[in-house]
């Protein structure tokens, strides 16, 4: 059974003048395991796919089942509950808590959700390197080390599905790389599927599928060999 | 809230004009009083005709050091006595009461302003006439060409009420000693001619008991509310008056100026106070608008950062920057102080005006001018604009790079703060460094908090004392429930009746003590049996703060002093001093120190007093058997009164004060309310990228409003508790700003004042816990996805 399914998914927009089609119809199946890249221009859908598979938005219409359940829509709660239960976000400007150290960014979302677990925590960080930052606050360390902190966040819970949003964005190419290395890593050893939204065509190098959009519709859908 | 503080600054300032002004008509206007400036009180029995004019012609004639001259010296009669007033049931009932025999009325005359509906008719005329005093009048219903039944130890009277008036003894109306406006028909005073008097009292013609006396101009005298001595001049004179007085005649005397006049000088230091408070009240609440204007700027300028570093990108000046964040302060000001002055000219003043009206029943009129107003406002629109400068200069000073970098916003959390916290869960160590995380916003919210708390808190505090005074002292701790006056010599009487009614009784003996090279005067009081609150089986008990109880017949005497008068003059446990029986200096060592009492009290053994002053009893304690009544009383003794009347004057005054008691408290809630949503909120704004952070990665609704309310609930009891703190201390502050040699009160820490404010700061900070759960709720995750993304 695929992790996601989604079929005929559509969410529009309705603006002043005209109603705006984010998603035209997306047909999507993505099995356990797998590490996608959803690339394409500005405007054409993948932000909105991504929130809608984060079940952060509401699709117009459309079916969308996770491990073959329906997800929940329009109810707040049940979207959370859902998110908590079977996502992780990392997000392009990391978002960490500055008042917590790199520890407690960790421990707040197990506290948060599942309960609080130290060594999971510690052993998230070593798995992304930072096992010596741990006591630091994110203001004092560099940017590529504070998104690997928001993977290790984004993991804490043990998603099913990791999503992220332009996550190497905001960084240089050497530490996107570092990044990704690090993402491909964690979500081996956790066995996590990812679903990554970018710019940079050079993340498909990182990747076992490349989905590519063009308003709101799938123009291309690859397997590649990563 | 600046129109708030302009509201408030009107109001009080109007009610602080109006006393001024009624202090002045009454005692210095054109149809004033004429009050007198010094008084000389026969202290045991009342002189006669010829007695009184050779003391006046010796004072006029023999006076040489002092360059004051006597104008005037006039006799009068005042007397204790009851009023036997029958209700519309038919039922009798006793009121105590005191009557004013007037022979010329050049000096201390009745008031009675002629374009006040609470004064009307005519002077006594005759020796079956009386001016009954407004208060009374009201209280009663009693209305011109109504006959009372008076009394003063030898029989009833009958009287025609030909006026109603005011009188300078009791423009305050509050029975000998008690402080608290008496309660309609417990206390009741009358101005008669002196023959009328003398019927009642059944006393020979031209006899008196107070010598008035009027000095040429209008000297100043030593008020009580200061340390510095003004009527050195007029001491010097009651010296010489003393020395006179003493060598005329045999009775002790005792001579006074204004400031032994309580209710003159209790209206003159309430006026005084006013007048010093109400520019306090309104810098108070200015300050704290002015808090919440800073904080709300510093947040604004927060917002628009990135607009101030596009404009300073663009070449936009810094000093180009400041006047908008300078305007706006001004702007909220004049804006707050219109709404503030409208709102205090046509609501507050009036209403308080009215209010004190009702609860003095006194004429006062309304005290708002034009200077009233360009004080206040001036006082408001300075600090308000004060406020701004900070946030205006913050703003010129804001780096683009650093704005456009987000750097700005980075606030490295405190390394000590967190190991503090370190061992708790993140969820609450996040809570307490986020609360913390702008200390000096914090602090001034709990600085603006503080000061709303001190509004109405001073209010549950005093109120909260008084109660604990006046119910306490009087209701639980006394075991007395008649009071009663007797002649000195005729105490037999009531002694007999007592006996008959089986009913217990204590002497007791008044009488004034003075201090050596010192105008003031203490209430000496001898009783028969003295105990404490702890072993109290005496009459009237005492609660001693200090010290032990005196032992009788020892010489030196030993004494107790009450605590005011232990901190005003400074004397101590175990001190050897001098005090005044009339002329006679006597050696006093005082072994304890008492407290609750109001006015300036000094206990002796009866005897021992007796012994001093020659008299054995100046009234009698009665304890009345279950069911007991006091007929036949009344045609025993000169005047009484009775205990519950007391606890009854006291509590109307509590009902009459609930009104102003839930406006200032209303007041205080809103300006809370205010400043804490206001920083909460501005918390709140400020997380939202946190509580959206956390929201996206699952955390669930109620996992965060519990961390939210945990968070409200600490804010709230660190608020409220620093709130009750200050407002104890700021209490404790302007009481003692108050307190002087008549009134002197402490007020004491209390648990339930102390919960009250920590529970109402708590619950508005707990109620923003929803309103935060709201905000979240109605949060575009999508929106704020997106702003995270860019």
């Amino acid at each position: 059974m695929a992790l996601v399914e989604i079929s005929e998914m559509e969410r529009h927009y309705v603006m002043a003048s005209e109603t705006v089609k984010a998603l035209d119809g997306i047909n999507l199946s993505i099995n356990k395991g797998e590490r996608i890249i959803l690339l394409g221009p500005s405007g054409s859908g993948k932000t909105t796919l991504l929130n809608c598979v984060a079940a952060l938005d509401n699709p117009t219409s459309g079916e969308y089942k996770f491990e073959g359940q329906e997800v929940p829509r329009g109810h707040s709660e049940q979207m959370t509950s859902f998110r908590r239960d079977n996502i992780g976000y990392v997000f392009q400007f990391f978002n960490l808590l500055q008042d917590l150290t790199v520890l407690e960014n960790i421990l707040l979302i197990q506290e948060l959700s599942s309960g609080r677990d130290k060594k999971r925590a510690v052993e998230l960080l070593s798995l992304v390197g930072l096992e010596k930052e741990v006591d630091r606050f994110p203001a004092e360390i560099s940017g590529g080390q504070q998104q690997r902190v928001a993977i290790a966040r984004s993991l804490a819970k043990s998603p099913k599905l990791l999503l992220g949003d332009e996550l190497t964005g905001n960084l240089d190419s050497a530490t996107s790389t570092k990044v990704m290395e690090v993402l491909v890593k964690a979500c081996e050893a956790e066995e996590i599927t990812v679903i990554m939204v970018t710019h940079d065509e050079s993340l498909a190098n990182y990747a076992t599928r490349v989905i590519r959009l063009d308003s709101g519709k799938i123009i291309s859908d690859e397997k590649v060999d990563n | 809230m600046v129109a708030v503080g302009v509201f408030a600054g009107i109001t009080f300032g109007a009610y602080a004009n109006g006393v001024v002004n009624l202090y002045g008509e009454i005692y210095d206007g054109d149809d004033g009083v004429n009050l007198p400036d010094v008084w000389v009180e026969n202290s045991i029995s009342t002189w006669n005709d010829s007695t009184s004019e050779n003391l006046c012609n010796s004072l006029s004639n023999e006076i040489v050091e002092s360059d004051l001259t006597i104008q005037n010296c006039e006799p009068r009669l005042i007397l204790r006595g009851l009023m036997y007033h029958s209700e519309n049931s038919g039922e009798e009932e006793l009121i105590p009461g005191v009557w004013h025999g007037i022979d010329e009325g050049e000096v201390d005359s009745v008031w009675m302003p002629t374009e006040s509906e609470l004064s009307s008719g005519r002077l006594a005329a005759t020796e079956t006439e009386i001016v009954l005093d407004s208060h009374a009048a009201l209280g009663m219903e009693i209305e011109i060409g109504e006959t009372l039944v008076l009394g003063a130890g030898h029989g009833k009277k009958h009287y025609t009420v030909v006026g109603i008036g005011f009188h300078s003894q009791h423009m305050y109306f509050s029975q000998e000693g008690l402080m608290l406006p008496a309660d309609p028909g417990t206390y009741v005073t009358g101005y008669m001619t002196d023959t009328g008097l003398e019927r009642l009292a059944n006393l020979e013609s031209g006899s008196s008991n107070r010598l008035l006396i009027d000095i040429t101009g209008t000297p100043d005298y030593d008020l009580q509310s200061t340390d510095e001595n003004e009527g050195e001049e007029l001491n010097a004179l009651m010296s010489e008056i003393e020395i006179i007085v003493n060598s005329n005649n045999d009775d002790p005397s005792s001579i006074y100026d204004r400031s032994g006049i309580e209710s003159v000088e209790f209206l003159r230091a309430d006026a005084d106070g006013a007048g010093k408070t109400f520019p306090y009240v309104t810098g108070m609440l200015a300050i704290v608008a002015g808090i919440t204007i800073f904080l709300s700027l510093q947040r604004l300028i927060q917002s628009q950062a990135r607009e101030i570093a596009v404009l300073r990108t663009l070449g936009i000046p810094k000093k180009s920057i400041m006047p908008g964040y300078l305007i706006a302060p001004l702007f909220i000001g004049t804006i707050g102080s219109v709404l503030g002055t409208i709102l205090g000219i046509y609501f507050g003043a009036p209403a308080m005006l009215e209010m004190y009206s009702d609860l003095i029943g006194l004429p006062i009129s309304m005290g708002v001018g034009f200077d009233l107003v360009v004080e206040i406002v001036t006082i408001a629109l300075v600090i308000v604009m004060l406020s701004g400068i900070r946030p205006a200069w913050q703003a010129s000073r804001l780096q683009p790079l650093e704005v456009f970098r987000g750097y700005h916003e980075v606030k490295l959390s405190s390394r000590g703060l967190q190991k503090v916290t370190s061992k708790l869960p993140a969820t609450i160590g996040l809570s307490v460094r986020s609360s913390l995380r702008k200390p000096v916003r914090l602090a001034f919210t709990f600085f603006a908090v503080g000061l709303s708390m001190l509004i109405f808190g001073s209010m549950v505090f005093m109120m909260g004392s008084m109660e604990d005074m006046m119910m306490g002292g009087v209701e639980e701790n006394q075991n007395w429930d008649v009071l009663t006056y007797v002649y000195p010599g005729d105490e037999g009487a009531v002694i007999e009746w007592a006996e008959n009614n089986s009913v217990e009784y204590e002497p007791m003996l008044t009488f004034p003590i003075g201090l050596q090279n010192d105008t003031r005067e203490l209430q000496g009081y001898g009783l028969e049996k003295l105990s404490t609150v702890d072993d109290g089986d005496a009459m009237m008990v005492i609660e001693l703060k200090d010290g032990s109880l005196p032992l009788q017949g020892v010489s030196p005497l030993q004494i107790l002093i009450d605590e005011g008068t232990s901190i005003f003059i400074e004397w101590n446990i175990g001190d050897k001093q001098t005090v005044m029986v009339g002329s006679t200096p006597i050696d006093v060592e005082i072994v304890g120190i008492t407290k609750g009492e109001i006015s300036r009290t000094m206990y002796f053994h009866r005897s021992d007093l007796a012994q001093l002053v020659g008299i054995e009893t100046t009234s009698i304690l009665l304890q009345l058997p279950e069911g007991g009544d006091i007929g036949g009383l009344a045609d025993v003794t000169i005047g009484l009164v009775i205990k519950q009347d007391m606890i009854q004057s006291f509590e109307s005054l509590l009902e009459k004060q609930q009104e102003m008691y839930i406006a200032v408290e209303g007041l205080g809630i809103i300006i809370a309310v205010a400043v804490l949503f206001n920083t909460l909120l501005m918390n709140l704004s400020e997380r939202d990228t946190e509580l959206a952070t956390l929201r996206v990665l699952g955390a669930p609704m109620n996992k965060l409003g519990t961390m939210m309310f945990w968070e409200h609930l600490g804010i709230g009891i660190i608020g409220g508790v620093l709130g009750a703190i200050f407002a104890y201390f700021g209490t404790v502050a302007m009481i003692s700003s108050f307190v002087q040699w008549s009134f002197f009160m402490t007020i004491k820490p209390q648990i339930l004042p102390v919960l009250y404010l920590v529970g109402i700061v708590t619950f508005i900070s707990i109620a923003l816990t929803p309103i935060g759960m709201w905000r979240i709720k109605k949060m575009d995750l999508v929106e704020k996805v997106k702003d995270l993304s860019q």
